[in-house]
């Protein structure tokens, strides 16, 4: 309860702080193995929900209406965030099973890691901030 | 704009986009579904008008067990403003009198001003904003751009700077607004152009319509104080 409370004095007493730092980004990356034997170490790491290469300007427009697989992928940056500030299970849990859910698999090994992208000079660095516990599937639905 | 004009109004928007965000867990998570299809029943009774005040607060519930559904916002500042719409609202129904009435409705106007008046503060003094380099870094590679042929916006520079500063400016400014209501009607359409552009190119469309949601309340208030006084 008092958790929940801390959850909602942020909405009843702003900040107001939007984008006033932009902050090295994360992406969630995922590999998955149908069986252990495979060695979930050696299967490449794919990215979770690349964004389209482009979208027209009606895609955009009908966006303002639907779009529940964007606010969920913002969903998981959060969860992304969260992780990186500290451990929780739940954002773990909760990137472990949108991916799982995802892929559709039935059966096999699943894990993320979270890559964080950032601008040095004109360049920019990719560095590995995060490896999640290796899951097995299927994975319970709901917490 | 009345006071129980603005308050109606307001109700019918937050009932209209709660009802928007609600359908998009539809087909998500069965526990998921259990908090999202009450509240999108919800949401019409708020749009119909039909025990407001009760709808209000079972609203009012239900977001506190999202927030410990999702350890938090789901979608960070828009949701801030949802469940800060629907207390203003919920105090605003149950307040006793029309002091505590006007206060608590008058309260989401003010946070409202602060909403773009701060955004553009903390920007301003960030010497990365008045450079235009931060906007260039959301385009190149925050993960806001809702398609990779808008990275490339991240190679016009002098485009970004204008937008940068244009967005800080009218930030900034936006309480001047409240002087006159033409003036006020002026700044709450370019703002909410602003919001329509996050939404497009951002994907960022619950808070269009959240933003649009509190809108009424700012009317009333520059009507009821700002007008009084000049």
């Amino acid at each position: 309860m008092l958790r929940t409370l801390k959850f909602l004095l942020p909405a009843l007493v702003p900040s107001w702080r939007f984008f006033d730092v932009i902050a090295p980004s994360p992406r969630i990356q995922f590999v998955w193995s149908e069986s252990r034997a495979d060695n979930i170490e050696h299967v490449s790491w794919r990215e979770f929900r690349p964004p389209p290469a482009h979208i027209s300007l009606i895609g955009m427009l009908g966006h303002l209406f639907w779009n529940p697989r964007r606010n969920e992928t913002l969903y998981l940056v959060s969860c992304a965030e969260r992780l990186l500030q500290g451990y929780t299970r739940h954002s773990e849990d909760e990137i472990l099973r949108r991916i799982a859910r995802e892929l559709a698999a039935q059966t096999g090994y699943l894990q993320f890691r979270l890559l964080l992208v950032k601008r040095v000079g004109d360049s920019l660095q990719h560095t590995v901030a995060f490896h999640s516990r290796i899951q097995v599937l299927p994975m319970r639905d709901g917490l | 704009m009345s006071f129980d004009e603005a308050m109606r109004l307001t109700e019918i928007l937050l009932g209209f986009a709660f009802a928007q965000q609600s359908i998009e867990h539809f087909n998500s998570f069965a526990k998921e579904q259990r908090l999202f299809i009450p509240r999108f029943f919800l949401a019409l009774l708020l749009i119909a008008g039909v025990q407001a005040d009760w709808v209000l607060l079972l609203l009012f519930l239900l977001g506190l067990v999202q927030l410990y559904y999702f350890q938090g916002p789901y979608n960070g500042g828009s949701d801030r403003m949802s469940l800060l719409i629907l207390s203003c609202l919920c105090l605003a129904e149950w307040a006793p009198g029309v002091f505590w009435r006007e206060l608590a409705f008058g309260y989401l106007a003010v946070q409202l001003v602060f909403s773009y008046f701060f955004s553009g503060w903390v920007k301003i003094i960030n010497p990365e904003w008045r450079s235009g380099r931060a906007l260039r870094d959301v385009f190149l590679f925050s993960v806001y751009p809702v398609s990779e042929s808008l990275r490339l916006w991240s190679t016009s520079p002098r485009i970004l700077f204008v937008a940068a500063w244009g967005v800080m400016l009218f930030e900034l400014i936006f309480p001047l607004g409240l002087l006159m209501q033409c003036s006020l009607m002026i700044a709450l359409v370019v703002a909410a152009s602003f919001h329509l552009a996050n939404a497009c190119l951002f994907g960022l469309n619950r808070f269009f319509w959240i933003w649009l949601a509190a809108y009424p309340s700012l009317l009333w208030f520059q009507q009821r104080f700002v007008s009084a006084l000049t």
